[in-house]
């Protein structure tokens, strides 16, 4: 825990100065979640603000402060699936309005802006976002907090209130299914180091 | 043998791919907008939710209004009711029946005879 519980307990009796202090105690890490959740680092901020929203507007309903980093996780892990829901959604509209040629010569005008690390990073970040694209936004979401964000399967299972082993099944499936992309991807993995 | 070695390869790399990308998006430092930026937002969404609840009030206040008025219209148009006569139409002709009845039954006055001679 970041913050003490009489902190969490005063944010939650309505004390604004008390909430001001447990954002900004989470808000970075809960940036860089969502930012590993999302891929889309111009996003990061608003979708954060959202997450900060909705705990504003529910704290209240929290029954203890034991359960406040589960509960803020849950929050940001709905937040991100929204996200990408949407964008998918507008990513489907405008992608039918350009056509393949168009498509190519922005994503090369735009990697050319960018410089080397930051290119690399982005290169990374595509690759990832491509392989996970054959997985549903739920699962994308449950496999980034496993896989990147290390959280347990029993940290999960309080974050999602979901039996632990309902968990390890749904985990293995959207991992095979990820691997199976993993194999069939022409794309050499960019910047891995080897084996662990 | 060399299909389970490049299988077991691939969760690897898999698994390194992850914490390459965990280590190509580190934590980012939030901008100085970030707080005023979200008391705005919650300020703003504080003054929808204050509309709606105002809204919702005045709705309860001009339906409770509304059904106090129809309530006393109600008891006016009864009482102005009871003023006129009660009885249903079917109270009436059985009123009038049993009148006619006693006619029938009435019984038959006999004049005595005078002289019976």
């Amino acid at each position: 825990m970041l913050v003490d519980f009489e902190l969490i307990i005063r944010a939650r009796d309505g004390d604004g100065a008390a909430f001001n202090q447990l954002v900004l105690a989470y808000r970075k890490r809960i940036l860089g979640t969502i930012g590993r959740l999302i891929g889309h680092p111009e996003d990061v901020e608003d979708v954060g603000q959202e997450v900060f929203l909705r705990l504003y507007f529910s704290l209240d309903q929290l029954r203890s402060a034991e359960v406040f980093e589960p509960w803020l996780y849950r929050l940001t892990a709905n937040a991100a699936y929204d996200y990408l829901r949407k964008r998918r959604r507008r990513m489907e509209s405008r992608m039918a309005d350009l056509s393949e040629q168009q498509v190519t010569v922005a994503d090369a005008l735009a990697s050319t802006k960018v410089d080397h690390d930051e290119g690399q990073r982005k290169a990374i970040r595509e690759t990832v976002d491509s392989l996970l694209d054959g997985v549903s936004q739920e699962d994308r979401v449950l496999l980034m907090m496993k896989e990147v964000e290390g959280l347990s399967l029993k940290e999960l299972g309080k974050i999602y209130h979901v039996n632990e082993n309902a968990l390890k099944v749904r985990l293995f499936r959207a991992r095979q299914r990820v691997l199976k992309s993993f194999r069939t991807s022409r794309k050499p993995a960019v910047g891995l180091g080897g084996s662990r | 043998m060399d299909q389970k070695h490049l299988m077991g390869d691939d969760e690897e790399r898999l698994d390194a791919l992850f914490q390459t990308y965990r280590k190509a998006c580190p934590d980012p430092e939030p901008s100085a907008n970030f707080m005023p930026q979200l008391w705005q937002k919650i300020e703003a969404r504080e003054r929808t939710s204050t509309v709606f609840v105002r809204l919702a009030r005045n709705l309860v206040t001009a339906a409770l209004a509304l059904s106090s008025i129809m309530a006393l219209m109600v008891t006016v148009s009864h009482s102005r009711a009871t003023s006129l006569p009660s009885d249903t139409y079917v109270e009436v002709l059985e009123e009038d029946h049993a009148r006619q009845n006693l006619d029938y039954f009435e019984p038959v006055r006999v004049d005595p005879i005078a002289d019976h001679r």
